[in-house]
């Protein structure tokens, strides 16, 4: 069994791969996927507490963190769709309407 | 060393790689579906096997499939999509925060690892019973507030795919 650190380095790793994602590209459909790897690393940062501590509330609380992203894709990719239809793109950087 | 931790996380970690680097948006969610089934097998070796199937299912077998299905849909032509965004100094200053982080963040485990020792697991640990007690009995009211987010998102859903908005 491999100790806590190692998961909490993965979840780290995988987490900083989903920000750098984030903040480097940009295809729309990309950034979503970025913030589902965050998501899952800290999934496993709990899972992995949830077993070094001997307390099921974390495997618990993993669950409410899949009904918040399955509602954050449902909305965000009805959002992006709806943005693909007025502006024929998903190149985030053509989103500007709100920009000062 | 745990040879099987260190099979699956370097294949979340390549993974992972992939799909934030690769050029189209359908390689890359090929990608992350390997990070998804990698973390799935993770979970097992946590003695979280509701939390893997779970992971198969939801994340896998719904959010990638609306992912990739999104991604038929628009059909984003070989447009002059570059890969990255255009002011990149300031991206990469920002990922290279980010990166920071992450090191503070292993630095931080370091202290973190004394705390937390390796607890005797209960009897049936991780099995389905154990997990639905928890959550319908501590949980319940979250569970509810779950449910209601989900109703909302999928009016969301419903009211944003209309022709005109």
């Amino acid at each position: 069994m491999a100790p806590i650190e190692y998961y909490i380095t993965l979840s780290c790793i995988l987490f900083g791969l989903g920000a750098i994602g984030f903040l480097t590209r940009r295809n729309a459909i990309i950034l979503f996927m970025s913030i589902e790897l965050m998501l899952n690393s800290i999934n496993l940062m709990l899972t992995a507490f949830s077993h070094f501590k001997a307390d099921m509330a974390g495997q618990v609380m993993v669950l409410f963190i899949f009904a918040v992203a399955a509602a954050e894709v449902a909305v965000g990719l009805a959002i992006l769709i709806c943005l693909f239809k007025h502006i024929k793109s998903v190149d985030i950087t053509k989103f500007n309407l709100l920009r000062w | 060393m745990d040879i099987y931790f260190l099979v699956f996380a370097i294949m979340a970690v390549g993974a992972g790689i992939f799909t934030i680097t690769a050029k189209d948006a359908l390689p890359s969610a090929l990608g992350l579906l390997t990070v998804f089934v990698a973390l799935a097998a993770l979970y097992l070796h946590l003695h979280a096997p509701l939390v893997a199937i779970f992971q198969i299912t939801i994340y896998a077998g719904a959010i990638l499939v609306l992912v990739v299905f999104v991604i038929m849909l628009l059909m984003v032509p070989d447009e002059e999509l570059e890969k990255t965004q255009r002011n990149m100094p300031f991206r990469m200053t920002g990922a290279f925060l980010a990166t920071y982080m992450i090191v503070l963040l292993l630095i931080g485990t370091k202290s973190v690892t004394q705390l937390v020792h390796q607890e005797n697991l209960p009897e049936g640990f991780g099995h389905p019973s154990m997990f639905g007690d928890l959550f319908f009995k501590d949980f319940l009211l979250h569970f509810e507030v779950a449910s209601v987010l989900l109703l909302v998102a999928l009016i969301a859903s419903i009211y944003l795919a209309k022709k005109k908005i």
